[in-house]
This record gives structure tokens, sequence and C-alpha cells, in this order.
């Protein structure tokens, strides 16, 4: 009978992983991903701007019974928030603050109030005077764009699924309405 | 005579230990790749130039870059007027039109008209990537985007930092 050679294994026995390839790619690897990080992240605000012509147009088609809603920035005052709905106006006010700041909370809390009374309007007018900074019609367009608070959400009518969706966009669509004035 | 000490002779090749090294790349490749940018729009922020922030972080498209700081405008790396006082200078802004900036119409009119980018979507839909200095007055935005829309550019995209 032939006997079955015993394979003998070491289980104590070490070996070292040649990493020298595998630094060869890093090496490489890091200077691609060097030249092409964006450290500072960039993004964009988008905005319509009407166009002469198409002024003219809009002007023509616009609805009358549509809700209307602006943002007078002002720089003494504070924000104020003019609601034509129905051919009535209304007028509220956000105050700045003591220390002469804008104030942003409030704003943004009177702004959510406007959208659960009017959920069918997506578009606001920015109208702001022409010593208020572009930072701070940033931040109002912040304030105005979507809802910080992941708990408020806003109906919103689905044509295509014929059923009801929920948002927490309030006024996406801003627009420059004293672009064209003298 | 003293006899000299001689060293004994060992082979000269020796393993360097590469882990720590290979360890410190690879933390570092996992950072670079995290901050790796995936927008197909380059920008590179003007010097001495203070962007807002905002919480919208919808990706730049590409468009005409235009950038407004408290010294200068320029259209892609072409400077095209000064700015002093946080305002445009008097010789740049038409006497007839106090919103209307001369230069910047002339060189937008000149993109416009530019046979070899009359057919790319930038200039086709007349967009416009707007990078100005966060302490920037709106009466200098207002004239900028009512000239920009004379010019037929009438869509305006503001660059912001992301974050609050």
């Amino acid at each position: 009978m032939r006997r079955t050679k015993k394979i003998h294994i070491n289980h104590h026995y070490e070996f070292e992983l040649d990493l020298a390839p595998l630094l060869a790619v890093m090496v490489k690897l890091v200077p691609v991903l060097l030249v092409s990080s964006a450290f500072v992240q960039l993004a964009t605000i988008e905005t319509q701007l009407p166009q002469v012509v198409q002024q003219a147009i809009e002007k023509q088609d616009k609805d009358e019974k549509a809700t209307k809603i602006t943002l007078e920035v002002k720089d003494k005052e504070g924000v104020k928030i003019v609601i034509v709905k129905n051919g009535k106006q209304n007028i509220e006010v956000v105050p700045k603050k003591s220390d002469g700041t804008f104030d942003y909370v409030n704003l943004h809390l009177r702004l959510r109030e406007v959208k659960k009374q009017n959920p069918e309007v997506f578009k606001v007018d920015l109208s702001p005077d022409g010593n208020v900074s572009y930072n701070d019609i940033v931040h109002v367009m912040d304030e105005a764009r979507r809802s910080r608070d992941n708990n408020v959400k806003f109906p919103l009518f689905d044509k295509t699924k014929n059923q009801e969706v929920q948002t927490d966009y309030m006024f996406p669509e801003i627009t420059f309405a004293n672009t064209m004035e003298g | 005579m003293r006899r000299r000490f001689e060293l004994p002779k060992k082979s000269s090749t020796f393993a360097l230990n590469i882990t720590s090294m290979t360890d410190m790349f690879t933390i570092l490749l996992v950072f670079l790749l995290q901050t790796y940018s995936t927008s197909d729009v380059q920008i590179i922020p003007e010097k001495d130039m203070r962007l807002p922030a905002s919480s919208s972080s919808t990706n730049p498209v590409p468009s005409v870059k235009l950038v407004v700081s408290k010294e200068l405008v320029k259209i892609d790396e072409n400077k095209i007027a000064s700015m002093k006082d946080l305002n445009f200078e008097s010789k740049d802004i038409d006497p007839n039109d106090s919103n209307f900036i001369l230069p910047l119409f002339t060189e937008l009119e000149k993109l416009s008209k530019d046979e070899s980018l009359k057919e790319t979507p930038a200039i086709k839909e007349g967009r416009i990537l707007l990078q100005a200095d966060a302490a920037l007055p709106y009466s200098v935005l207002r004239k900028v985007m009512y000239t920009a829309s004379m010019a037929g550019f009438p869509q305006l995209k503001l660059v912001t930092l992301v974050g609050d």
C-alpha cells in the first residue's frame, strides 16, 4: 500500500505584504485628485430676469386673479411683504432688529404663514432698495426659498399622479421686479 | 602600529517599511475623494472677493462668467471696467440712461454676435454666471442685470458659497 505524503502546514509562518505597487498607485492618484478637488464649494441661485419684450408679453397674458406676492427689502424699515389677492392688498412689515440687521428668523416665520395661506403661489417678486447689500438680498432669498423646519411641509397637487404631495419649497421662483425701473 | 577598526561587511540592500506611508496615503485619498468636484464648470473665485453664503446647492451650468468685485468688472478673464467706491465709474455709465453700463453691453453684444459662439447653449439661452462681492449694494447689481438683459442675457445665475 502506497503511503500518502503528509503535508506539513506551519501555522506560525509570517510573511510581509508587498505594499510598493499599492503605494505607487496612490502616489499617482493623489496629484490627480488634488488638481480636481474643490476645497471651496460653490453653488448658484437661479433668477429669471424679465426681458423687455418678455415683460410686455407677460403683462398681456397676466392673470388678474392670481395672488401676487412682493418682498420689498427696505434699508431702513425692514422687509415689507405685499400680498395682492383678489384685488385686495395686504401689507405686512418685518422690521429690522435693534442692532440694525434684518430679522431673518421672523421673516422666515412670516413667509411660512403666507405660504400656508397661499399654497398655490410659488413665485415672489423681489424689490430691494438700491443701498441694500447683495449679502442681505441672498439671505432674504434663502429665507423665502424653502422651509427650514423639516416638519413643516406644504400641500401640492400632482396632476400626473392625481394625488396630493407635500413639499418643503415655499417660493422657489424669485424674480427681481425692479430691474427695469429707472 | 595600531590596527584600524573595520566594520563587518554586510549586504547593502535593506527593506524600507512603507506601511505607515501607505496608511497616510489612504487617509489622504479618502479626504480628496470627498472633496472631489463633480461639477462640469470650474469657478475660480476672484482674489479678495467675498461671495455671499446660501443654502442653495444647485451646480453651476456652462454660462458666460461675469465677475463684479469691489475693484473691477471682468468677463471670463478680461477686465472690462473698473469700480470706484462700490460703484461704476461715471465714464462707463451711459449719460442718457443711469442703469446702462456701456463696456459691459459692448462686450456681451460682442459675445452674442460671435459666429463661433452663437450656437453654444450659454449664448443661445443668454446665461450669465455672476460672481459679485457680498458687500456690493443692490444698485450695482441692478445695473448689471439691466445691461445684461438689454444685451440678450436674461438668465442670471448668482454664484454663492455653499452653507448658511
